[in-house]
């Protein structure tokens, strides 16, 4: 009596099964997505990223910082994410049909930056805190990008695009400026911007 | 010619076949353990960095490549790709060949597969460690690695397949389902995910469901079936006790196999998809009770009226303790499912509290009780120290627990914190950094019982206390069943010689 | 939405009578028969049941 093509083929059955569910079936279900379209100028939502803002997308993934941050937010009465002020409405599918990698992110080490780009809309903010998370949030645990940084031996005055650092945090006679990396990664933050109202995200 | 010990001749036949059977794995099978216990010991240095950055984010601040945020999807891949996968194959080789009463089939090969399989993890590892890791937790090596996965794991199918068919035992163990089913699982698994993720084959939140679809059943249809088939070979076999029900274990096994596949959307509760993806995870991971329910019945059932031989067979107190981990952390998991529990536990420690209570405390323990009676039975050698073996059980069991109850305790009223808008977030950190602490500590345990297994495993392979004369059951009639062995082949050889 | 609920229900559907299909197959095949024997299976004279099969090395038995 030989039971291996019974075997193999409940098997295979269980998990072909579970992906044409879960995988297939749903990407289907999305692939009828549009972009909303806001009359009377015509502009879209959602956009794809474009730009600095796209080769940040890079650097967020290779540093990781999906570790950390999750760019989802939850239905209100759902946890506390909207009134935190993290959103003014939960996320929806539609928000993420651009997106490639999506990075959801399932940890919340750091809070979530779905709508960072709303919430601190400067870039000084997002430099000084890249630099050294200390000088906006004293006691966070998020390691300094320094190395996205450079530092640049100059006189009185400041190179144009040097950050405003507190004079606590500079060495003498230097200057702090992004490099093209660490500027992208903050156009890319400034990105994530998940305000606009959509239909079937009434909360 | 050395005395044997008096017997039928049939139970000596028996304990021949066996012996070149194991004799057969010798290669392979040492090569797969040897690489996994050396990932072992990778994945620890890396866990260890990754935990003090956590608490002390200046901890080798300003090296780019060591970042938290590279450093830990390295530990995770070290562990799954390098220390889990490999000791399992090794495990489901040595396993499989037994229960079918067959010798190991391609053991060149299976060496080979060994070393592209090690390829794939060094690639792979300083890819991530470079910055071209993908952010996709467990899928973070870049698609250029998925050959040297894809391929080893085919092979390692073909030859499980193969052992299957040409099986000499009359009757089927249940350990043989689930490794064949986990040997089929696993390439469909990871080339489709790999697939769907690198070729653009699924969009947007999609790309979410395939990721937590291969990353909940990477653990639930590749790893844990080994492991629970090589707990059912085990704890029978150590304690001389077959197990306690076989109907349950087959109804245990089909249970696994339909519902484990739709748990992994738990994952994403809360998130940005349609309701009914999440209900079907929260639905998979309630019935997810019935296997494990009888698994535990099972082998608790089977310890009944044994457990004193906990003191004295190292396997057996590695297996059972896993086992045990193993209701324990699927019931946890079971319930983390639930909305109103992921509402507070998603996002916090909580979860990775529940990821080590599974992968450490439940399959690296059987992994381990298997190693301590698969090696001496491959090398023909014997464990060089009892207090070597004690310092691994203890620092590992204790180091778990202090890590998967401390996580888990700390992670739920961070939750609690975090979904309170009253309290700042940066209290959260606060709130947990002691805790994170403590993680280092009870790691810096688990990484001590690591070091210990790892230097016992070196002089076992490496001959050091090469002990013949001892009083366990092992040394004292292996040796003597040498001459045996050798006799019978030698007169196998000298018929086929006479037929050709 | 409709049509992908029906879709939804129709493969949940499928699956159920396929498992329930594969279950009479397998039982009508014997699969279930000789079970007790199939647990007795790993033990053989060599090894025989009642038999303790590890210690720790240096132990005495």
């Amino acid at each position: 009596m030989n039971r291996t093509p019974f075997v193999i083929f409940g098997v295979f059955l269980t998990i072909a099964f579970s992906l044409s569910g879960l995988v297939l079936i749903p990407n289907w279900q999305f692939q009828e997505h549009q972009p909303v379209v806001t009359a009377p100028d015509g502009s879209q939502y959602p956009v794809p990223y474009f730009g600095m803002a796209l080769q940040g997308r890079d650097v967020y993934v290779d540093q990781g910082c999906l570790y950390c941050h999750t760019q989802q937010v939850r239905a209100k009465g759902y946890g506390g994410d909207i009134r935190r002020n993290w959103g003014n409405r939960r996320t929806v599918a539609r928000d993420y049909m651009y997106e490639y990698p999506i990075l959801l992110g399932t940890m919340r080490t750091g809070p979530d930056l779905a709508n960072i780009g709303a919430r601190q809309p400067s870039r000084d903010w997002h430099y000084l805190h890249l630099y050294n998370p200390q000088i906006t949030s004293a006691g966070s645990v998020m390691p300094r990008f320094q190395y996205l940084f450079r530092t640049i031996k100059a006189g009185e005055l400041a190179p144009s695009g040097a950050i405003a650092l507190p004079p606590a945090f500079l060495a003498e006679g230097t200057h702090i400026v992004p490099t093209a990396r660490g500027e992208q990664l903050v156009e890319y933050l400034r990105a994530q911007n998940r305000t606009f109202p959509l239909p079937e995200a009434k909360q | 010619m050395m005395s044997l010990p008096e017997g039928p001749n049939e139970s000596k036949l028996q304990q021949i076949s066996r012996i070149r059977i194991d004799d057969s794995s010798r290669v392979p099978v040492s090569l797969w353990f040897a690489s996994s216990v050396f990932w072992l010991l990778m994945g620890s240095v890396a866990a260890l960095i990754s935990s003090v950055k956590m608490h002390n984010p200046d901890f080798l601040g300003n090296i780019e490549w060591l970042t938290f945020g590279r450093i830990r999807p390295v530990h995770l891949d070290i562990v799954f790709f390098g220390w889990s996968s490999m000791a399992a194959v090794g495990c489901l080789l040595w396993l499989q060949a037994r229960l079918c009463h067959v010798r190991l089939p391609w053991p060149l090969l299976l060496s080979g597969l060994a070393m592209v399989w090690n390829v794939g993890v060094c690639v792979g590892v300083m890819a991530v460690l470079a910055g071209h890791g993908s952010s996709i937790e467990y899928l973070e090596f870049p698609a250029y690695c998925a050959p040297f996965f894809a391929i080893p794991a085919l092979g390692v199918l073909a030859a499980n397949v193969k052992m299957y068919v040409t099986k000499e035992s009359q009757h089927t163990y249940v350990s043989q389902w689930y490794l064949l089913a986990a040997t089929v699982w696993l390439p469909i698994l990871y080339v489709t995910a790999m697939g769907c993720t690198y070729f653009g084959l699924v969009q947007g939140v999609s790309q979410a469901i395939t990721n937590w679809w291969f990353g909940h059943n990477a653990l639930g249809l590749w790893v844990t079936p080994i492991a629970v088939a090589t707990a059912y070979y085990l704890i029978p076999k150590v304690t001389g006790k077959p197990v306690h029900s076989y109907h349950l274990s087959l109804l245990g096994f089909w249970s696994l196999a339909i519902f484990y596949n739709w748990a992994g959307t738990h994952h994403l509760t809360g998130g940005p998809l349609p309701a009914w993806t999440i209900t079907v995870g929260v639905v998979g991971s309630m019935m997810m009770f019935i296997p494990v329910i009888t698994v535990a019945i099972n082998h608790h059932m089977t310890m009944r009226g044994v457990f004193h031989m906990l003191k004295t067979s190292p396997t057996l107190r590695f297996t059972v303790f896993g086992s045990v981990m193993y209701t324990v952390a699927s019931f946890q998991g079971s319930l983390e499912a639930l909305r109103s529990h992921q509402e507070i536990t998603h996002f916090t420690q909580y979860t990775i509290g529940h990821a080590h209570l599974g992968l450490y405390g439940f399959f690296s323990m059987i992994m381990f009780g298997a190693m301590y009676y698969i090696f001496p039975r491959i090398t023909n050698n014997e464990w060089s120290s009892a207090r070597l073996i004690k310092v691994h059980f203890w620092g590992s069991s204790i180091g778990v627990l202090a890590y998967g109850i401390g996580l888990c305790w700390a992670g739920w009223w961070q939750g609690v914190m975090m979904n309170d808008p009253a309290i700042p977030f940066l209290d959260t950190v606060a709130y947990i950094r002691p805790y994170l602490i403590m993680r280092s500590v009870s790691g810096t345990g688990m990484t001590i019982a690591h070091i210990a297994f790892a230097i016992s495993v070196w002089r076992i392979l490496s001959r050091h206390h090469f002990v013949m004369s001892g009083p366990t059951l092992f040394t004292t009639t292996r040796p003597a069943w040498r001459e045996f062995v050798n006799e019978q082949e030698k007169r196998e050889q000298a018929e086929l010689e006479a037929q050709s | 939405m409709f049509l992908i609920s029906m879709l939804i229900w129709a493969t949940a559907l499928l699956g159920a009578v396929m498992t329930v299909w594969a279950l009479a197959w397998a039982v009508q095949r014997g699969e279930f028969r000789n079970l007790r024997q199939g647990a007795a299976s790993i033990f053989d004279a060599g090894e025989p049941i009642g038999q303790q099969t590890d210690f720790f090395p240096g132990a005495k038995r």
